[in-house]
This record gives structure tokens, C-alpha cells and sequence, in this order.
């Protein structure tokens, strides 16, 4: 409050010199003055030609790897000392799957009620229970060629693998099968993570990290500067930073649509899909985001593709009033718009008529596949800039 | 021009001569349209004599640059059998002697009284009629055969290139669909509506799918057609087109879902999602495009025909935006609103937005004087359906608004009995809460009337 009052203090004070008569004018002070007005009005007016996008969405969702994609994508990519600062996290991301495995496997075994399939064998036993310790510490030690046989052994036991088909009340992460495949290559002396690799790789986004780019449109002119942001999706104190966002040019919102069967992370007994749910909401009431168009990522199609033939959509509350149709392909299409069009619903329940015109498209993601990411990402571009000409009344 | 020797000497118009028959036809001295000469010149020679009568039905569309000499004074069609009276002036065959047999005996152009009632085929005029008919029938043939090939140029085309130069060529044919609409047949047998539709797909940009839907909104479309272009990643397409296009962009949108929803397969359910819904009333509401509104309003009256999707409008406001655009829709425009609202007071959540709104019983009452016939129908139905619902609520509300005056008017009105009988007791239903003579005073109603 104070600081207003100083700055509209000196605001007065300029306003006044600027009424001077003609001979003072050219004084060096306020020569210097005007210099720095012009700055600022250059920087604000160049601030506001870059269209920020905001990523929202909760716990692995896919919004990091939706940054990581637009890296790759626009910006020079990772360098080699990039890609060799995640080897430790892969190592890390391959103890913590095992360990959660293991670990899941004994808990499936006391509490379910088939029980024996989730026993491990005898002789792999001593493996898990080391392996569980090692993926508790907090600083993994790099991964051998042996260790990374003992693994190999525990992921073909017949009850981590069940686990694993199972492993929706667990933690186990959605990549925990690329991990298992390519322990091999991982635990390699010289290895260096692929391109692949890192987009697979998992860390918890804390605090915030943005990017500058430019898409380059197809006639090689400059295209426009987009500025992304990507939030930690843990839940938190997000009320409190949200209004940071104010004015975004777009809030980009990633659901997992294959977590209608998971638990949170933060709270096992929460549906990752009412979380989502939820989340929408909220950030949808914002009004903050006002003016800010929506994209809305269904992202991880491609699990979504294979569990809807195992696990039907009504174990989610949400979901609780789908009736499936057809198969195979035919019936994937149809539960996929059956989840479109809740959210859908969700949207126009919980914008206010005055925001009627705010643009508002769901897009059908696989954050992982890059071509498929630079795909939306160019119809996305390509909405934004549209939106442009019909402010600017051009269209 | 070469000497030849002239078997009659007649002048025409502008002062030429007429040389011979291919030659007068061709170089236009009747204003054939400066048709283009073949290699060697002889593009007449190769002419066919074509049947005359039905190469001037094929040619219908040309009608208008037909030479005045060759068209008949009583049917104002071009002769297919010209004769010649004794007054020297010509007609079709078939009409003069109608005329005559009538028992006229002049000439229905100079009105001379004929001396002699014989009528000579005037053969000179007949072959310039077919010869000019069929140069004409060549030439619009070449022209279409162009078109035609052009046409499936494009189509080659646009299995091949991308980005702008796909957006360009869709222009290109999309002008060529409007200006010839026979390519529309030619499109469909050659494959190039299967190609359109294939360019519709989720990852479809704006600029392309704009351009296809203007093509495939021109052109009449088969069924199997049709319901290739339901799947639902295309309509999510054409609905995000409606809600980010330009006026003509959104229309053409609009028109083709419309043309889609004919269809017998046509899923609502599935089809008409709450984005369509909210980009149509947008559309309706927007005061700068007329065409724009009427086109809405047209698909949300065809839309609100099922049943199941009437609860979706009303949850996105459609009541109170359509009560509201209702004031500014002249009488025509506004029987297709009234017709929604009408729809939609047959559901519960419909019948309560309505009578919620405060404009639904002055804005519909005011539309009671100047509506056509099915426009009061639908305004009746609206009132008694709210003014039952709420009665005491309502009867004073339509009694402000100045309702009965209005009814009564419907009462003496031509219109049918049955709407007479709905205007009177909805008069009933608003009289239920006042005595006779303060309802009389409150509608500043005359002896008369009483």
C-alpha cells in the first residue's frame, strides 16, 4: 500500500515536470526519465506479444512430459550433458518401480483374497527385500549389470506380475513396463539416455519451470513467441499462486483419462479421476482464467486403449452411468466419447455465461508419441492465432 | 473477307453480310458469343446437327444471350419449327396455328389481317437456329469438359500436396462446385468425395477443413457418404468450425449438419453435443450477420424435433437467450424461436426457465399481433403453458403486458377454430383473478368488445 502511494508520488511528479515550460525540457533529467518510460512501454507492449500457456492438471498427468515434448520439438532438445544428468533418475525411477512391486506384492498377498498367486517364490525373496530396502533410500546406487539381473529375475516372477496387471490400487507407475524392458540398456556402463528415455523418465515437478519457443510455421516466417508454464500437480497450496496466472493466453488442463481405476498418490482411498474431476472445477471457477482459452489434453490414450477392454469405465463414480457399446475399436471410440463429452458437461456446468466466449477444444493426446504431439500442438497454434485476428476484429 | 458470290443480298444489323451459314454462326454476326475456332477453323463443320428441340432444353440455362430473331413472338421460346406468315413475320409452328384455329385472322405481331392463312416453313431460319443451337451445345460441352478435367486435376492434386497449397487448391474447387453445380456428380463417381471426406479427420487444420465443408455442404451427398462423415472425431471437427470460423464458415457449418441430420442414421445422442448447442445460440445471438441467426435458429428447430436433446439446450440457457433474441426477430424470423421455446416448455426444466424469465410473457405477447398463423400457434402454446403453471403469477404479468387485447384480436381474427379456441381460454385463465369489471378497465377494453 505504501509502495502505491510512493510510485503515484513520483507518477505526480513527472506528470507535473512534463508541464514545464520548452528550456527545461531538455534538461538530462529528463531526457534519462523519457528513456526509461520508453523502455518500459517497449517491454510491456513486447511482454504482451508473448502468449503464455499455462499447464494445469493433477499428479502425473502428463503435463511435464508435454514440456519435455515442447522442448524437444522447438527448442534445441536435450544436449548430452541434459540426457546424462537423467541417468540417475532412471536408476531411481527403476529401484522405486521395483520396490513398489515387491512391496505391493506382499500387501496383495495378506490382504486379497486369492492370495497365493501374489506370493513370490521362495528363492526370489532374498532379492526383494534387498531391492525394497535399496529403493527406499533416498540416494539409489547406480544400477549394475548384476543388480540389473536380480530385477529381471523378480519382474518374471509370476506374482509381480500379477501384481503388476493389478496394480491399480497401488502406486506402480505407467512406465514401469519400459523401465522392466530396457533394464539392459540401462544398467550399461556407458549409458547415455535416449530422447525416449527422458520422456519416460519420472520426477516430481516442484516449484515452477517455463520455456520460451517459437513454432516456426511451414513459410519459414517467424511464427508467434509462446511462453510455457509447468506447476508441480501434487496437491498443495494452489489457491494461494494461481492468481499469478491471471491472463494467460491459454490454460492447457492434462487428465489422464486411463486413471479411472487409480488411488492419488497423496491419499489412497481418493479416485485419481474424481481428483481430476475436482481439480477441473476448480480451476474453471477461477477468475483468474476469465478470458484465458481452454485446451483441455485427454492424454494417455494408449493405456486407456487397452484397459477399457479389462476394467469397465463405472468403477469410476463419475463414469458410474455408461452403458459400453460394441468392441474392439468400435468400443474404445465409444467410451472415449462417453469421457469427452463428461467433461464436456463438466466445462459449460462450471463456466459463468460470461465466459461464453472463450475458446474451448479437447484434444486427444498421447503425451509420450512426439509426432502425435506435434500434431496438436500445431492445431493448438493454429486456434490461438485465429483467436487473435478475431480480437484484433480481422476476422 | 473472301468474294463469294451472294445468293440473296440481305442486310443486317451493324451492316454485314451474311457469307454462308457456318460463317455467320461463327464469327458471331448474331452475337453467338465469339465461340473459338478449332485448329484448322472449321470448329462449325465438325458440329453435329444435334436434335434440335433437345439440345435448346439442354441449353436451358443459356437462355439468355439467345438471338432475339430466333425466338418466337407469342411463347417468347426459341423455334424449333419456324413458319412464315403472309406477312413475312415468323412463329413456331405449333403457336401460330393454336392461334388460328382460335379463329384470329391477323398477324398477332403487326395485327395486319392476313390475306392469305398458309404458313411457310422458313428453313433458312431453322438451319441457323441448329446451327447456332449446336455450336452453343459444343462449346458448353468443351466448357464442361474442362471443368470436368480441372476439377479432377485438383482432386489429383490434394492427394499430394499439404499446407497452403491444399487450402488453395480446395478454394479453387470449392468455386468451381458453386459456379457448375453438375460437378457435383462428376466428384462423387471419380472418387473426390471419398478424398474430401478423408481430408476430415481429428488432426484436420481450420484452414482445410473450412474449405471441404464449403465444397460438401454444395454438393448432394449418398447415404453411405453421409454416414462415414457421422464419425464422431469428424462432427467434433465441424462443431469446433462453428465455433471459430468466419460468418460464411459457421453458415456452411451449420447448413451441412443440418443436411446430415436427414439422414435416418443420424444419432443424436451421440452427434449433438453441448458445444454444438452453445456455438448455435452464439451464432443466433450475433445481431451483425442475419443469415447467421436464421441459419441457427433453423438447425436448433430441427435439433429440438428430439426429444432427448431438450433438456441439454435448457441447461445451457437456451430459454433465456431465445425469449431475448425474440424482441428483435421480425415476425418471419421469429416463428422458428417461438417454435424452439415451444419444444422446450414441454420438458419440466424448459416450462420453469421459462416462466422464470421475466421477458418470456412480454416479449412472446408482443409477437402475438404481427405473427403469421403457425407463429401465434406457437406463442398461444407458450403462454397457456406458463400461465397454467403459475397462474397467479403469470395471469397479472400478461395482463401488464396488454395479452388480452391481443387474444381477442386472435379471436376475431380469420384464423382457425382451434387457435379461436386456445386464445380464448388462456383470455379465461387470465381473467381467473379479477372481476369482470377491473379485468375490462386493467385491458382498457371498449363497450364494444365487452
Amino acid at each position: 500500500m505504501i509502495s502505491m502511494l510512493y510510485f503515484v508520488v513520483e507518477s505526480m511528479g513527472s506528470f507535473c515536470s512534463r508541464q514545464q515550460p520548452l528550456n527545461e525540457v531538455d534538461s538530462d533529467e529528463n531526457k534519462q526519465a523519457a528513456k526509461i518510460d520508453s523502455r518500459i512501454a517497449e517491454e510491456t507492449k513486447a511482454e504482451q506479444h508473448i502468449h503464455k500457456l499455462l499447464l494445469l492438471g493433477a499428479g502425473e498427468s502428463g503435463k511435464s512430459t508435454i514440456f519435455k515434448q515442447i522442448r524437444l520439438l522447438f527448442q534445441t532438445g536435450f544436449d548430452e550433458a541434459e540426457l546424462r544428468s537423467y541417468t540417475s533418475v532412471i536408476h531411481a525411477n527403476v529401484y522405486q518401480t521395483i520396490k513398489i512391486l515387491y512391496d505391493g506384492a506382499k500387501e496383495l498377498a495378506e490382504n486379497e483374497p486369492n492370495s497365493l498367486k501374489y506370493v513370490v517364490r521362495a528363492d526370489n525373496k532374498e532379492i526383494g527385500e534387498k531391492l525394497s530396502e535399496i529403493g527406499s533410500r533416498m540416494d539409489s546406487p547406480c544400477l549394475t549389470k548384476e543388480i540389473a539381473k536380480e530385477i529381471v529375475t523378480l519382474w518374471n516372477d509370476t506374482a509381480i506380475q500379477e501384481t503388476y496387471s493389478h496394480g491399480n490400487i497401488l502406486q506402480v507407475p505407467d512406465c514401469a513396463q519400459y523401465f522392466m524392458e530396457n533394464l539392459e540398456r540401462f544398467s550399461e556402463v556407458n549409458y547415455i539416455p535416449t530422447k525416449e528415455d527422458v520422456l519416460h523418465a519420472r520426477v516430481r515437478t516442484t516449484g515452477v519451470v517455463e520455456i520460451q519457443f517459437s513454432p516456426v510455421g511451414e513459410s519459414r516466417k517467424s511464427g508467434e513467441v509462446y511462453r510455457l508454464y509447468d506447476v508441480g500437480g501434487q496437491r498443495n497450496e494452489r489457491r494461494k499462486w494461481i492468481h499469478l496466472f491471471e491472463g494467460v493466453t491459454s490454460v492447457i488442463f492434462c487428465a489422464a483419462i486411463s486413471e479411472y481405476d487409480q488411488m492419488l498418490f497423496e491419499d489412497d482411498t481418493k479416485n485419481r479421476m474424481m481428483e481430476t474431476k475436482e481439480l477441473f472445477e476448480w480451476v474453471l471457477k477461477q477468475s483468474c482464467f476469465e478470458k484465458s482459452s481452454f485446451m483441455l489434453f485427454l492424454n494417455k490414450f494408449d493405456i486407456f486403449e487397452k484397459k477399457v477392454h479389462r476394467v469397465p469405465l463405472n468403477v469410476c463414480e463419475w463414469f458410474k452411468d455408461y452403458q459400453p457399446m460394441g468392441s474392439g475399436k468400435q468400443e474404445v471410440e465409444h467410451a472415449y466419447e462417453f469421457v469427452k463429452k463428461k467433461f464436456e458437461e463438466l466445462y459449460f456446468q462450471n463456466s459463468k455465461p460470461d465466459c461464453v466466449d472463450r475458446a474451448f477444444k479437447i484434444y486427444r493426446t498421447t503425451a509420450l508419441d512426439q509426432k502425435l504431439v506435434k500434431k496438436t500442438f500445431k492445431l493448438v497454434d493454429e486456434t490461438l492465432r485465429r483467436r487473435n485476428l478475431i480480437e484484433a476484429g480481422l476476422l | 473477307m473472301p468474294q463469294f458470290q451472294q445468293h440473296a443480298s440481305w442486310r443486317l444489323e451493324g451492316g454485314g453480310q451474311v457469307i454462308d451459314l457456318e460463317t455467320a454462326v461463327k464469327d458471331g454476326i448474331l452475337g453467338g458469343g465469339g465461340l473459338p475456332s478449332g485448329k484448322d477453323g472449321t470448329l462449325g463443320a465438325a458440329a453435329e446437327k444435334l436434335d434440335l428441340k433437345k439440345t435448346i432444353e439442354e441449353l436451358d440455362s443459356a437462355a439468355e444471350d439467345v438471338p432475339s430473331v430466333f425466338i418466337c413472338p407469342i411463347s417468347l421460346e426459341p423455334m424449333v419449327d419456324p413458319v412464315t406468315l403472309c406477312t413475312g413475320q415468323t412463329y413456331e409452328r405449333g403457336n401460330i396455328l393454336k392461334w388460328l384455329s382460335l379463329g384470329h385472322l391477323t398477324c398477332p405481331t403487326t395485327m395486319q389481317e392476313l390475306w392469305d392463312d398458309a404458313v411457310t416453313p422458313n428453313r433458312t431460319l431453322h438451319q441457323l437456329i441448329s446451327a447456332w443451337f449446336s455450336q452453343r451445345y459444343l462449346l458448353v460441352k468443351k466448357r464442361s469438359e474442362d471443368v470436368q478435367g480441372r476439377a479432377a486435376e485438383l482432386v489429383q492434386s490434394l492427394k499430394k500436396v499439404k499446407g497452403q497449397a491444399r487450402v488453395e487448391a480446395l478454394k479453387e474447387l470449392q468455386k468451381m462446385v458453386v459456379a457448375h453445380p453438375s460437378l457435383g456428380n462428376a466428384l462423387a463417381d471419380s472418387g473426390g468425395v471419398a478424398l474430401l471426406s478423408s481430408l476430415l479427420g481429428p488432426f484436420t487444420s481450420h484452414a482445410v477443413g473450412s474449405e471441404v465443408i464449403a465444397i460438401l455442404v454444395n454438393l448432394s451427398l449418398d447415404s453411405d457418404t453421409k454416414a462415414s462423415l457421422m464419425q464422431p472425431a469428424r462432427i467434433s471437427l465441424v462443431v469446433d468450425m462453428l465455433n471459430e470460423g468466419t460468418i460464411d464458415t459457421k453458415i456452411n457449418c451449420t447448413r451441412y449438419i443440418e443436411m446430415l441430420m436427414a439422414e435416418k442414421s443420424f444419432r443424436c445422442e451421440f452427434m449433438l453435443s453441448l458445444s454444438l448447442l452453445v456455438a448455435l445460440l452464439r451464432l443466433a445471438k450475433d445481431k451483425r450477420h442475419p443469415n447467421g441467426i436464421a441459419a441457427a435458429l433453423s438447425l436448433l428447430e430441427a435439433i429440438c424435433s428430439h426429444e432427448q436433446v431438450r433438456s441439454s439446450l435448457v441447461s445451457v440457457g437456451a430459454v433465456t437467450q431465445l425469449v431475448e433474441l425474440l424482441r428483435n426477430l421480425s415476425p418471419e424470423g421469429s416463428v422458428p424461436a417461438l417454435h424452439i421455446l415451444d419444444d422446450l416448455s414441454t420438458i419440466p426444466e424448459g416450462l420453469s426457465a421459462l416462466k422464470d424469465c421475466p421477458q418470456t410473457i412480454p416479449n412472446t405477447v408482443r409477437l402475438l399481433m404481427r405473427a403469421s398463423e403457425a407463429g401465434v400457434q406457437y406463442a398461444l402454446s407458450i403462454l397457456w403453458a406458463v400461465c397454467k403453471l403459475a397462474p397467479d403469477e403469470c395471469a397479472s404479468l400478461a395482463v401488464e403486458a396488454g395479452l388480452p387485447a391481443n387474444l381477442l384480436l386472435v379471436i376475431q381474427s380469420g384464423c382457425n377454430p382451434e387457435l379461436k379456441q386456445r386464445a380464448a381460454e388462456l383470455l379465461k385463465l387470465c381473467s381467473l383473478n379479477y372481476t369482470t369489471t377491473l379485468f375490462i378497465s386493467k385491458c382498457k377494453l371498449t363497450r364494444t368488445i365487452q
